[in-house]
């Protein structure tokens, strides 16, 4: 016995009335192995960072911090290597590299403070200059690149902007706690000043037009 | 920051007392000493609760988890950072190896905060015992190959056997969240056991000689860290050895009948000084 549900059409146009999604992207497949190359290589430098300084800061609960936030910027790094062979790039080495010279310089700034005293300056970098480019950077990748031909790169940026926003929070709290006196916070803004020259320079994560706008 | 870093600079807050392990071992409050008392059952010297020194030497030992969890997740910290990536020669280690130590540290910054509650759980102040700080000592090779052999393979190993003690002693004093956070843990460590006993593997694939060196140094650090034979199959020694877990982590057969001859020879090694040091003062 056949019903009215049996005999209805299952025709339906590909995209539903709620899916808004649009082909048009602003990065073709090389800009975005470019892009996905500074990014894995900016994300390794971080957690290489991060776990090297372990052992250098006296505060058990940024010593802790640093090394769970170590394996998020490891697992980014991951899933950039994992995404450079689907664009193209069958030797990701060549793209992991930073934007230009300015971004290698940041990161050797960066990772310069050592001495058990210098956890502000550690953390500074971190999570007020390097952290906030990668969101930013991840943000304008993420609301920019095709929604249809680019969605495993936008699932990618979506995880790690989650990460990101964590972590960026968690150190912030910690430069709050540790950031108590006049002379703390001189040092924390003369040193955010001198690393943001340098990040100004390179331009951002990936360099100029890492949030649009260079041309 | 420096690519290698050294152990004496460890950094820490004024609360650790760091000691070498001759004097952390002859801490009379540790729970890897050779002691009888009237109360132990039979010759047993395990650590259970029916010890008349159970309480004191399980904080002992928990502490010592703590500081060591500490070092473990520093000493991965920097084997992430100290070598490039690369194809595994010189100084290099591959990415994935690198990836590997970043999760690591995660589980080791998770330990230190499980073990730091657990003792704040049982009573212990952080400094309440010294610290020995031969764990990062390991990790501190130029070789990446040798802080595998020496930390996950060697020490990660003594950690299956602590974790599994630790975990029956929870059972045995009826402390369901001890023996929760122990099991837990103790998954971890057969995971960073196996992960050194895997790329210890592939690293030295076609360097029979470099694999030769690191599993020496492995039984140079599995013979420093059996305290004595503190940890053995014998129920002389406090810790037993956890074969099971052993072989779950990648440890044939062989190689735990080594490390348990090892540890046979240490107990009785430190028995005949004992023995000695007690003729020699008429005891």
């Amino acid at each position: 016995m056949s019903t009215d549900a049996d005999t209805a059409s299952t025709a339906r146009a590909p995209f539903a009335p709620w899916d808004r999604r649009d082909l048009p992207g602003a990065f073709d497949v090389a800009e975005t192995a470019r892009r996905v190359g500074n990014y894995k290589w900016t994300e390794m430098k971080l957690f290489e960072a991060l776990g090297g300084w372990v052992a250098t800061v006296p505060e058990l609960d940024v010593k802790m911090r640093l090394g769970t936030h170590c394996y998020h910027h490891a697992w980014h790094a991951e899933l950039w290597h994992k995404r450079l062979p689907e664009l193209r790039e069958m030797k990701p080495e060549r793209l992991t590299v930073p934007a230009n010279d300015a971004m290698a310089r940041f990161i050797t700034a960066m990772t310069e403070p050592e001495g058990p005293e210098l956890t502000i300056e550690k953390l500074v970098g971190v999570y007020r200059v390097l952290i906030p480019r990668f969101v930013a950077a991840y943000t304008y990748h993420m609301n920019n690149t095709s929604e249809i031909t680019d969605a495993p790169t936008i699932r990618t940026l979506k995880f790690a902007l989650q990460d990101e926003f964590d972590d960026w929070r968690d150190g912030e709290l910690m430069l709050q706690s540790l950031i108590t006196t006049p002379d703390q916070v001189r040092r924390a803004s003369e040193h955010q000043s001198a690393l943001e020259a340098i990040m100004v320079e390179a331009g951002g994560i990936t360099g100029p037009g890492s949030i649009g706008g260079a041309e | 920051m420096r690519q290698f870093f050294p152990v004496d600079d460890l950094a820490r807050d004024e609360r650790f007392v760091q000691t070498n392990m001759a004097k952390r071992m002859a801490d009379s409050r540790s729970a890897v000493g050779v002691k009888k008392s009237a109360k132990s059952r039979g010759a047993s010297n395990r650590l259970t609760p029916d010890r008349h020194d159970a309480s004191e030497a399980a904080r002992s030992l928990m502490h010592g988890i703590m500081v060591g969890e500490i070092q473990a997740l520093e000493g991965a910290g920097r084997t992430a950072h100290d070598f490039a990536a690369g194809d595994g020669s010189g100084d290099t280690i591959p990415f994935e190896l690198k990836l590997d130590m970043a999760r690591q540290a995660w589980d080791e910054a998770r330990h230190v905060e499980i073990s730091a509650k657990l003792s704040d759980w049982m009573g212990t102040e952080l400094g309440q015992f010294s610290e020995n700080t031969v764990l990062f000592e390991a990790a501190c090779s130029n070789d990446p190959v040798l802080r595998l052999a020496g930390v996950n393979r060697a020490l990660e190993g003594l950690a299956i056997d602590v974790f599994t003690q630790m975990k029956e002693f929870g059972q045995l004093a009826g402390d369901p969240f001890l023996e929760f956070c122990e099991d837990w843990m103790l998954a971890d460590e057969v995971t960073h056991v196996k992960m050194g006993s895997d790329w210890l593997r592939k690293v030295t694939e076609n360097d029979p000689d470099r694999r030769a060196k690191a599993l020496e140094f492995q039984q140079v650090v599995d013979k420093l860290f059996s305290f004595g034979g503190a940890r053995g199959d014998s129920d002389e020694s406090p810790i037993g050895l956890a074969r099971r877990f052993r072989e779950l982590a990648g440890f044939t057969d062989d190689e735990v009948d080594t490390i348990a001859e090892m540890d046979h020879d240490a107990l009785e090694e430190r028995k005949a000084a004992v023995r000695l040091a007690q003729e020699a003062a008429g005891v």
